[in-house]
């Protein structure tokens, strides 16, 4: 089956966002084969906690076992295939299934099977063989949980590769560490699982028209809220793009500002002195007077940091970081995973205008979100059709942008310009090189 | 450290109100319903306390069957009277809603609300009313999508005006499937 066919050059064949045998390689293509993020540390502190997650299709539990080891495995007794697991997160010691009674330590060792000497005779069945099913490979990076089910697969900080320095600046400006704000919401979006991850990979082309209204209603910096916060300012906003390898990219959009030193406007000024520590020189002018950072980690997690405005009434600032998965469900449908970040030393009073500052407006219910989702569903929506899948989306965008100069200190492709599809493309070269498409994409 | 968000009122008494009470909180909530599903946010403002908040919480499925089904330390909407006045009503403005696209056909909500209880407590100038809810939403011309909830009202009494004060609504839904979250619950 050819996937990306296409006529021209640039673009994706729109089948990519609503046919069901697509979808059904990428489960088998892509979800067992990636490195997928399932987790924060934050949210199992203590021995025995878990959260129950997807890889693909398959539900996972994610547990910090007795030793203190955070391990992933399939929610599926090795028995007879029930789930072992019904909550979405919650303490224990042991999975007992509820079919026939057999047992499991949280380290996945098959424990107990009940009436064995009856069921199987003495020595009848080897309990060693039969521990919980685990991904190939499990990792972290900054605290993020990732799994992988392929044992070939390169390791994870190969992976994340020059992302990871990019990461940093977001997860490792804080002395204390992040940790996740409690229970992740779920949602159930009627989008294919791609479309909001090539948005987030860098698509800082929307953002005027798709958010106008949020802009209008002063959410999103203007001169009159710069002016207070320095004199000199600048036209326009400026932006980069950077492929990271992988399918892994970002976008970095700065505030019109023309200043001499660090303004991390948007955190409170006792964690300032903290982020010039913990950064190095490229990271601080990455997360200096930052408008907003978002891309995307290959295939179904996305990240994002932002300085919004006036959130919570006149001059009321902040910033906030939200990490997204989106779990696939079909070719037109998929359940999206919302994670809010916060720095463990941050006071009451910023924690709280940070989480308004992401619920009014990037998270599940704030205005740029149900904007974007319309976008998201439609794409779905109109890709269905018998016409309208043989036809090709359009992925022109920012190929005059001019490539930084390497004293910039970036890591990656690093290009000057955020109006942009390039990272849209680099998602999709990657997406066609899993899918052993023949790749018409070019970046 | 993590903080806590809560309902309204802790404890849950056996002192409920009388029937006329119960009665008038009825149509005060059909009225205050009437005015969110016709989108006439004049008269519903008219009906809420000018400290008004309203919060939903983080729906989850927990691993004990007295748990209660949602984290507290997070939640899915946190909103002021101005955050909805500024924030969400006036994407219906004239000069405003053309561009914004997720109302532009607005979803149609539908609330149902029932099971009203009205409980005195201590401040006799709040009344402790909780009701079910479901709400009903269509996205353009497609099928419709529902959600149901249990809302923990504080309702404030003036001689006989009553105004929303605080609303704290639980979802019953952990994986939530609804047209839009934006909801007025």
């Amino acid at each position: 089956m050819s996937i990306s066919e296409s006529e021209t050059p640039l673009s994706v064949s729109r089948r990519s966002w609503g046919d069901e045998e697509v979808f059904a390689e990428e489960i088998k293509r892509i979800f067992s084969k990636t490195w997928q993020f399932v987790a924060h540390e934050s949210e199992m502190p203590e021995p025995g906690d878990y959260v129950q997650r997807k890889m693909g299709l398959d539900r996972v539990i994610v547990i910090r076992s007795e030793d203190g080891v955070v391990r992933v495995f399939l929610n599926s007794c090795r028995h007879r295939g029930v789930p072992l697991c019904r909550a979405d997160e919650g303490n224990t010691s042991h999975f007992r299934c509820s079919y026939h009674g057999w047992t499991y330590a949280n380290t996945g060792e098959l424990r107990g099977v009940t009436y064995q000497p009856d069921v199987y005779g003495k020595n009848g069945i080897d309990k060693s063989t039969l521990g919980l099913y685990e991904p190939a490979q499990v990792d972290t990076f900054m605290g993020l949980v990732f799994a992988n089910w392929d044992p070939d697969a390169i390791p994870l900080n190969e992976y994340l590769g020059d992302l990871k320095w990019y990461l940093h600046a977001i997860l490792g400006k804080f002395d204390g560490g992040m940790e996740v704000v409690g229970t992740p919401v779920r949602n159930i979006v009627q989008a294919n699982w791609k479309t909001e991850g090539e948005n987030l990979s860098g698509d800082g082309y929307h953002t005027m028209v798709t958010h106008a209204t949020a802009v209008e209603l002063g959410l999103f910096a203007t001169t009159a809220d710069l002016e207070k916060l320095t004199e000199n300012l600048k036209p326009r906003f400026s932006g980069r793009t950077v492929d990271c390898g992988n399918g892994h990219t970002i976008r970095v959009q700065r505030l019109p500002v023309e200043i001499d030193e660090n303004m991390y406007w948007g955190y409170p000024a006792y964690m300032w002195e903290s982020f010039d520590r913990n950064l190095d020189k490229g990271q601080q002018e990455m997360m200096s007077a930052l408008s907003v950072t978002h891309g995307s980690i290959f295939p179904n997690a996305s990240f994002l940091e932002n300085f919004k405005t006036n959130v919570d009434g006149p001059d009321l600032h902040a910033r906030y970081i939200r990490f997204t998965v989106r779990y696939p469900i079909s070719a037109t449908q998929c359940e999206v995973v919302w994670f809010l970040f916060r720095p463990k030393e941050a006071d009451p009073v910023w924690n709280r205008l940070s989480s308004l500052a992401y619920l009014r407006t990037n998270g599940p219910s704030g205005v740029f979100e149900i904007d974007d989702a319309e976008n998201f569903v439609g794409i779905s929506e109109a890709s269905v059709g018998a016409i309208a899948r043989e036809l090709d989306v359009t992925y022109l965008g920012g190929l005059n942008h001019p490539q930084t100069t390497e004293s910039v200190g970036w890591p990656g492709r690093v290009v000057d310009g955020d109006k942009t599809e390039r990272t849209l493309r680099a998602f999709h070269r990657q997406w066609a090189e899993f899918m052993g498409a023949e790749s018409r994409v070019v970046s | 450290m993590n903080s806590i968000y809560a309902p309204p009122f802790k404890e849950k008494s056996d002192n409920f109100a009388g029937l006329d009470v119960h009665a008038g909180i009825a149509l005060f909530l059909s009225r205050e319903a009437e005015a969110a599903d016709s989108r006439n946010y004049v008269d519903w403002l008219r009906l809420v306390d000018e400290n008004f908040t309203y919060r939903i919480p983080v729906p989850r499925t927990p691993d004990n069957p007295f748990a209660p089904h949602y984290d507290a330390r997070a939640l899915l909407i946190d909103e002021s009277r101005w955050s909805l006045e500024t924030q969400w009503f006036s994407r219906f403005d004239k000069k405003m809603y053309e561009t914004s696209w997720a109302e532009n056909p607005p979803v149609r909500f539908r609330h149902f609300v029932s099971n009203v209880r009205v409980r005195l407590v201590e401040n006799e100038s709040l009344l402790d009313v909780r009701s079910n809810v479901l709400l009903i939403g269509t996205r353009q011309s497609d099928a419709p999508k529902f959600i149901s909830a249990e809302r923990f009202d504080a309702v404030g009494v003036k001689g006989d005006s009553y105004t929303l004060v605080e609303r704290w609504a639980v979802l019953d839904q952990s994986v939530i499937d609804f047209p839009q979250l934006r909801i007025m619950l």
